[in-house]
Order: C-alpha cells, then structure tokens, then sequence
C-alpha cells in the first residue's frame, strides 16, 4: 500500500527523519510510537507530502508521490557522469578486479559519501525523467486516497460540520451534491451527530471535532487512514469516543497508520508497532513482541517511563 | 459671540459653502479612487509576496518587496511630490489622476501588509486539512483561508482607509483645491480673515466621514463575525 524507501528529513541544520524504511500492507494496522521529537509525526506527514522529504522516495502502490532519488536506482547512478569517472580511474588503479565488484564498490562509494551532483550529464537526466514519467503522481490526486487526521482536528472553522464533509468530494466534482450530502448524512449518522450537521465547529466538543475529523476523511472513500495523534489535544473523558470509531475502522479492514500515545489501543488493534527513537526505527513488531518482550533498550526504557 | 456669527456667516455666504462642497468632493473622489486602487494593488501585492519560491516567481517576488519597502520607508507628501513633478510632469494631466495613483499606490503597500498578515494569522492547519483531502493549494486558499483571513483583515483596511482619508488633506501642497485647501482659503484675509471658523467647520466633515466609515466597517464585521458564534 504504502512504501517508504530511505526517507530523510532536514529542517535546516536538524536531521528529523534519518534513514526511514517501512511498508505498510494492504488492511494493516500499524501503529507508531516514540518519545516526542523522535520523527513519528514527521514521518506520517511525509507519507502524503504534507512534509516532503529532503531524500528518499513515497510510493503509493505503484505510484511515486516524491521526485525519485537517484541513490535508490543503481541505473540511473551508472548513468552519471561521477559514475564513470570514478569506474575510469578505479580500472586504471586496480585493473585485476572485475567490472561486476568495482560496480558494487563505486555504488556504494557513491551512496556513502553524497557524491552526486546537480548536473550529471543528459543521460543521468534522462533516466531520472524517465522514471518521473512512469511512475510519479499528482500528488492531489493520491492524496484523493489517504484520509489525515490531525493532532488539532483542523476542522474548516468557516464551514458548517455538514460542509466540512461535503467540500472536498463537491470541489474535486466525485459526488453531485445530493450524493455528497445523503453520504455526509450517513456518516454523521454513524457518529451520532446528525443534529449537529448545521452547528459550526466552534460548538462541538473536542471529542466530537475530531470524530467529525474523521468521518470527514472517510467522506473520501480513502484507501488508507492516517492519524496523527488524534488523542493528544482531548480532555481524557473524550478520548474513549475517538478510539471507540478508530476501533471501528480496524475492524472493517481499513488500512491504518496511527501515530499516539494510546497503548492500550496499540496493545489492542495493531498488527505491528513500530517504536522510533531519534528519527530512525529503532525497532518493530507485533505489539506482544514491543510490549511484552523490547529488545531494544531505548524502547524498554521508553515503555518503562510511560507505562 | 463672534465666532457664532462667523459660523452662521460662513454657512449662509454661498461662495464660501460652494469652496466647501468642491473641496469636498476632491477629497471624496480621491480617497474613494485611491482606495479602490490601493485594494486591487494590496491583493495582487500580497498573493504575489505569498506565493511559493519557484523560479519564474521570483522576480514578481522581489518587485513587491522593493515596491513595499520604497513607499512604506519614505514621507507620502515626497511620494506626491514625484508623482506630480517627475512622474506625471505632463503639460495638462489631470492633477485629480495624478493624486488618486499617488495615494492607491501608497495605500496599497500598506493594504498588501494588513492582507499578508491576515492570511498568516489563519492556522496553518486549516491549509493542511484542506490539502490532505487533495484540494488544490488555490482551493484551499479561495474555499478555507480567504474566507477566515478576510475576518482579521476587515479592522486593519478599516485602520488604513481612515488614514488615507485624512492623509488626502496634503493634495493642497501641489496646489489642488481640496477640503483642508478651501478651509486655508475661506480663512485667509481676502476672505473671513479668520481661520478658526473654516478650520473647525472643516475638521467637523473630516469627522463626520471618518466617523461614517468607522460605523459602517463595525457593521461588516459584526455580519462576518456572525458566523462563529451561530
């Protein structure tokens, strides 16, 4: 569903995101968690560009949301010019070993020390567009497929609750308005808050905002639903009814990337946990596996101060 | 006593009250003009400022900030000035266009910065909900932020406005006849010779103007506020 390759985020000096690699399967619930700065957010965000990542590629299925990498596709670095250059003076040097181990040797070089550069020759370029040309995306059109649910709800506050829902699929022309509508009456149905269809946000409680938020999401029809510590900003008492929904989600088979402080909804409904630590993955399994039994010590002594 | 029957002498001389009324419209046509001009010149400026860093963006970018920065950093009467003498030193141009370009230009760097300030006093959040449910960026500015922006942005172009008004009465320094400039005539000694009763009769309809704006812009934001609480 969703593949991370490599993805590494800078803002200025600060490396937030420092060699991330996951894939999220069809129907997989995944849930993320980590000490606050340890890239978690960063990371979900960068799953539908809402952060782009300074290196690194987003698929989505067969779809590439980022710009491609080059140092993820060995062709297209065996097209530059760094590339032959080095291989020319690497044969001059050592002209007993084989093509097929200076090749590994150069890649790797290569990978390691950042080596390429802006201009790499026109067939480097071509490789690159090449790739860009069959795989990559609008990335307005994939986001079309991946609700975002926020830490802040971020419901539009100059929209009613029924408008919030019907925006988007009104304004990208999927549904008429009375489709839009009767499918926005439903799901607010379904959270109990059909009364509220006409209320301005500002009248809803925290716990509502954000069921809204994601009943709002849902209105998409999305393929995958992340979240992003969607528990965080509510009064305790509210945060039952949120995970109650997102419970509801896992149990239909929604594909889920959640990004909290809830264990207990880890524990509960994830297929696998994955545990970050100072931007890498630190750690990752089934939810028996990080809770029961950590291997890392970052991630016992993580779930020794909050447990 | 005195200054009573200064006052109803001035009110009942018709050359006076005719000095009064032309200065009066000068001073509403250009205020109204400058301000149009400078809330056209203020969006453009300010979308232009805000868009994102890309390659053909970047020389519009630049003129904005150079625009904003040359009029927000000199004196307006300078600006007048050049716009008279250098710019529009034209044998037979309408001095009432001249001033309206003067002021819509002055008053549009001010309008682009209480414009760029509103859009950025809407959380950024709102622009990443629209965005995740693949809005475009133009959607989601038309649809979510403008509409919120506009809320924060009404009490400041009310702010400008008013000082655009009142900031009209220096037209006189390139000698047109305007409402402060009948107030300086009326009073001189060919005429009342007298300047307290012109000046105060006129500082009396600068009031009422300002005053008259002030209420009206409460009322559009009393109607856009609205909407929060309902």
């Amino acid at each position: 569903m969703i593949s991370v390759k490599n993805i590494y985020k800078d803002f200025g000096k600060l490396r937030v995101l420092d060699g991330v690699s996951c894939d999220i399967k069809d129907g997989e619930r995944v849930v993320i968690i980590g000490p606050s700065g340890s890239g978690k957010s960063t990371m979900l965000r960068c799953m539908n560009l809402l952060e782009e990542p300074t290196y690194g590629e987003v698929w989505i299925e067969n779809d590439l949301l980022t710009a491609p990498d080059p140092y993820l596709h060995f062709d297209v670095i065996r097209k530059s010019k760094t590339y032959s250059s080095l291989m020319k003076s690497a044969k001059a040097a050592a002209p007993g070993k084989s093509e097929e181990e200076l090749d590994t040797e150069i890649i790797a070089k290569i990978k390691k020390e950042d080596l390429l550069k802006r201009f790499e020759g026109g067939e480097y370029s071509k490789a690159l567009s090449e790739i860009n040309k069959e795989s990559r995306i609008d990335i307005n059109l994939a986001r079309r497929n991946m609700g975002m649910v926020f830490q802040h709800f971020n419901l539009f506050n100059n929209m009613t609750v029924l408008q919030n829902l019907t925006l988007a699929p009104l304004e990208l022309k999927l549904k008429t308005k009375e489709e839009a509508e009767k499918t926005a009456m439903e799901l607010l149905a379904r959270i109990g808050l059909e009364d509220k269809a006409n209320e301005y946000p500002s009248r809803l409680s925290g716990g509502q905002k954000q069921r809204v938020a994601i009943v709002r999401a849902l209105a998409m029809n999305p393929k995958v639903m992340l979240f992003d510590e969607p528990t965080s900003a509510l009064d305790p008492e509210m945060v039952g009814e949120v995970l109650e929904l997102m419970k509801d989600l896992a149990n239909e088979g929604m594909t889920m990337v959640v990004v909290t402080h809830e264990m207990g909804f880890a524990r509960e409904v994830a297929d696998r946990v994955i545990f970050m630590c100072e931007g890498k993955i630190a750690e990752e399994g089934t939810p028996d596996e990080i809770f029961s039994n950590p291997q890392n010590p970052r991630t016992k002594q993580f779930l020794d101060s909050i447990l | 006593m005195d200054f009573l029957s200064k006052i109803i002498e001035l009110f009942s001389t018709e050359k006076y009250m005719d000095s009064i009324w032309e200065g009066l419209k000068l001073t509403l046509t250009i205020s109204i003009l400058a301000a149009l001009l400078g809330l056209v010149l203020g969006v453009i400026v300010a979308l232009v400022g805000m868009a994102k860093d890309s390659w053909a963006m970047k020389l519009p970018k630049l003129l904005c900030k150079i625009y904003i920065t040359i009029i927000r950093g000199t004196p307006m009467a300078l600006q007048l000035f050049i716009m008279a003498y250098v710019i529009f030193a034209i044998r037979g141009f309408p001095l009432v266009i001249t001033a309206t370009i003067a002021f819509g230009v002055n008053s549009g760097a001010y309008v682009a910065e209480n414009i760029r300030a509103g859009i950025l006093s809407v959380d950024i959040g709102q622009t990443e909900a629209g965005r995740a449910l693949g809005l475009t960026g133009a959607t989601t500015m038309a649809k979510i932020v403008i509409p919120q922006a506009i809320k924060n942005v009404i009490p400041a172009i009310g702010n400008e406005l008013i000082a655009l008004i009142k900031e009209t009465s220096i037209v006189s320094m390139i000698g047109m006849y305007d409402l402060t400039m009948a107030a300086k005539i009326i009073g001189s000694g060919n005429n009342m010779a007298s300047y307290i009763v012109p000046m105060a009769v006129v500082a009396l309809f600068y009031l009422a103007i300002v005053y008259l704006l002030t209420f009206g812009i409460k009322l559009i934001e009393k109607r856009l506020r609205a909407g929060d609480k309902r």
